[in-house]
């Protein structure tokens, strides 16, 4: 079969073989590249070892996924079975998946969804580099309560990253992880500069500094001395260029205008003086912040979570909601009851590997989490309906998936909508317009439409609550996208992709259950990222009524 | 509409049709692809693209003749295409010998057949760990690129242990394919 003048890969001079190793790994230099092509142009069988072993490379990895995924799924996945059956007759190489031939008019219709969009590779390249540029902070801002930025200096969010920079806090109260595990509680005015995650300089200003053992080391700078902590908590106040420092516990050590370094230890107190030596000072006589999950932030918090339910109570009588999920009960049963009225046990959610963590009211309701790859909350909404809208608190930690979902129909039938993200950060709201005919300018896909947001998200908005919606509304004849309550894009149905009954049927949130594709890339799209609530509504909320949604249902720090 | 209703059952079935040997053969126009392009990611947008055209040609397919051969011929020049549009920044080849590559390749597409029947032997002769070894390097998500390029040992080590394998299979499909009584026959 092979041709007479065939070589074998191992027959290949040395420089050869690395060449094509290299030049499969992306490695090679250009120089070697050259050579290779200079080599290849007069060498059939260096062409031939070529092909063969990039073939080769390309079988291994299709096995190593099918196998992977077999393994996932059951403990006899033959590459992982026992060594010394060896000689058994259990295929080592897979069939391909049967299912795979089950929808077979789905995938070639996917796959060209995928083309007539932007390139997505590129994008994930963009998006990529983006990451890397915005990821670098060493610490976040971890509570906000009623602060107030300097004007004319950037604004602060909850989870905000933050690098070498430096923050002026007018008034209000902030807090800062710094990611060494240190914690620096802000009382405005303060005029704080980060260094690292070790280190910081306060210009003027109020705080308190709670630094576990883990940061022990972590050093606070004024324009005149140094604090080395040594593993506690303690108050700094610089007014004026005056410095009072006071332990709460544990020590720390402090320099001050190159005297000698002295120890502080718990309960005692020192003011410093630009021009003068340090002096022991009386206890108490400065009102240092408080750490911020102590009662002033918890009451505040806690009136804002009534002001929640109360909202969550309105919002149930509504007789437009289709289902209205808040992930507060039956977390432990493995269910999620939809809040309705009347009540309809129909309509509750099965909580499938997400888990319940904090929501946006630390402590005082659960939201769910689909961090894992399986996670999800399968619904089954029975009807039909001439318009919707989705409504929901979401937490996106990363977009490391090309999609993320947030709400998708599971079979993408006729009427059926995807709510989801792309990993460029845009939001797609897309309803299938004819599942059985082609789409017209595309024929190889199904016909359907995806209505796309600006970009709304990127990697600095990490950890961050934000509260999105997208409506339906074919009787004025648009699609809407909304981020925390702002209309962020509008746009037409055109007639050929009108679509008049719209139904959900089984579906799930924060993923997909039937993908018609089973390559990573497209089937895994489950949400890195945490949700709140979750409403769904069988009419297309006005430009007013989200904004309302938004703001009653936001938080302080929102 | 009258007329695109006509069509359409018409178009139905043809659809079906290259939907089926589309899907039949996606991962060998992939493969043969991929010998064409320099990574994964390129292969993906020139399987795309050559979807796209090979949808469009089928009327012209005549389906008593082997779809795999035509759909080569067709991704050889969409990598063509490709390669003018990557070409000024990226290591990739030039003109004459991706024609080459790509010419011998169609001529060869029963020996990728016979080496991926071979690769499931060989497979069979590693051990459970040398296996899972695999599974994982080519499942991890990452890219020999970065382990190659790592300086660290560890990284280095796993390299080299997966070039080992690799060159190792790639010798026992070869013995394979030299002795099989297929290709002595044919």
């Amino acid at each position: 079969m092979k041709s007479q003048n065939s070589k074998n890969f191992g027959e290949l001079p040395k420089d050869e073989q690395q060449w094509i190793e290299d030049y499969l790994n992306e490695t090679i230099s250009q120089e070697d590249f050259e050579a290779l092509e200079e080599r290849m142009r007069t060498s059939p069988e260096l062409r031939a070892c070529l092909r063969s072993y990039l073939s080769l490379d390309h079988s291994l990895r299709m096995t190593a996924e099918e196998n992977a995924e077999a393994a996932s799924n059951s403990a006899t996945a033959p590459w992982l079975s026992a060594v010394g059956d060896e000689t058994s007759s259990a295929p080592v190489f897979p069939i391909w998946p049967t299912a795979l031939a089950a929808c077979i008019a789905f995938i070639f219709g996917l796959m060209l969804m995928k083309v007539n969009e932007p390139k997505t590779s590129e994008v994930a390249q963009k998006q990529e580099s983006k990451q890397k540029a915005h990821a670098k902070g060493f610490a976040a801002i971890n509570q906000l309560n009623d602060a107030q930025w300097a004007q004319g200096s950037p604004g602060f969010r909850r989870g905000d990253t933050l690098s070498s920079e430096t923050i002026t806090l007018e008034s209000g109260m902030a807090e800062i992880q710094f990611f060494s595990g240190a914690v620096m509680t802000l009382k405005g005015p303060s005029e704080i500069t980060l260094q690292s995650a070790w280190e910081a300089t306060c210009l003027d200003g109020n705080i308190r500094m709670r630094v576990p053992p883990a940061a022990r080391g972590f050093k606070l700078n004024t324009d005149s001395s140094q604090i080395i902590d040594l593993g506690t908590e303690f108050g700094l106040q610089v007014r004026d260029g005056e410095s009072n420092v006071e332990v709460f516990e544990g020590e720390i050590a402090v320099t001050h205008e190159g005297e000698d370094q002295g120890v502080l230890e718990e309960g005692h107190a020192l003011g410093m003086k630009t021009d003068g030596p340090a002096a022991v000072t009386a206890l108490g006589s400065i009102a240092y912040p408080t750490s911020m999950s102590s009662s002033a932030a918890i009451s505040k918090s806690r009136d804002g979570f009534a002001q929640w339910q109360a909202y969550r109570e309105y919002l149930r009588e509504d007789s437009r909601l289709l289902a209205y999920y808040t992930f507060e009960d039956g977390n432990d049963r493995g269910l999620t009851p939809s809040l309705t009225t009347p009540r309809n046990s129909d309509l509750d959610g099965a909580i499938i590997l997400a888990e319940p963590v904090a929501g946006r009211w630390s402590g005082l309701k659960p939201a769910l989490e689909f961090r894992r790859p399986g996670a999800r909350v399968r619904v089954n909404i029975p009807g039909e309906f001439q318009a919707f809208t989705f409504a929901s608190w979401v937490r996106i930690d990363g977009l490391n998936h090309e999609y993320s979902a947030f709400f998708m129909g599971d079979g993408y039938e006729n009427g059926e909508p995807h709510w989801q993200i792309r990993n460029d950060g845009k939001v797609m709201l897309s309803v299938m317009v004819h599942q059985d005919l082609p789409h017209p300018r595309h024929p190889e896909s199904r016909f359907h439409h995806v209505y796309l947001s600006p970009q709304i998200w990127d990697i600095s908005m990490s950890g961050q609550w934000i509260h999105l919606a997208a409506t339906m509304d074919p009787e004025k004849r648009e699609v809407c996208h909304y981020l925390n309550g702002e209309q962020v894009s509008k746009e037409t149905i055109t007639d050929e992709f009108f679509v008049e009954k719209f139904r959900i049927g089984n579906g799930e949130i924060g993923n997909w259950g039937q993908p018609f594709r089973k390559d990573p890339s497209f089937a895994i799209r489950n949400l890195n990222g945490r949700m709140d609530e979750m409403a769904i509504f069988k009419a297309a909320l006005s430009a007013g009524e989200i904004q309302n949604l938004y703001h009653a249902s936001a938080t302080e720090e929102h | 509409m009258a007329e695109v209703k006509q069509d359409s059952e018409l178009n139905d079935d043809r659809y079906e049709a290259f939907v089926r040997l589309f899907t039949q053969y996606e991962r060998d126009i992939w493969r043969f692809i991929r010998s064409l392009v320099p990574n994964s990611t390129d292969t993906d947008d020139v399987l795309q693209q050559s979807a796209i055209v090979l949808w469009r040609k089928f009327e012209q397919f005549d389906t008593s003749t082997n779809f795999m051969k035509w759909a080569c011929v067709v991704a050889r020049y969409e990598a063509l295409a490709y390669r003018r549009k990557i070409a000024r920044d990226r290591l990739v080849f030039s003109e004459d010998i991706l024609s080459l590559i790509a010419d011998e390749g169609i001529e060869e597409l029963e020996v990728r057949t016979a080496e991926k029947d071979a690769l499931t032997l060989c497979l069979g002769k590693l051990n459970g760990r040398q296996r899972k070894f695999l599974t994982l390097a080519y499942t991890s998500g990452i890219k020999t690129k970065d382990l190659a390029e790592e300086a660290g040992s560890t990284a280095a080590a796993f390299y080299m242990k997966l070039k080992r394998l690799r060159h190792q299979l790639q010798a026992c499909i070869e013995k394979n394919l030299n002795h099989s009584p297929s290709s002595e026959a044919s």
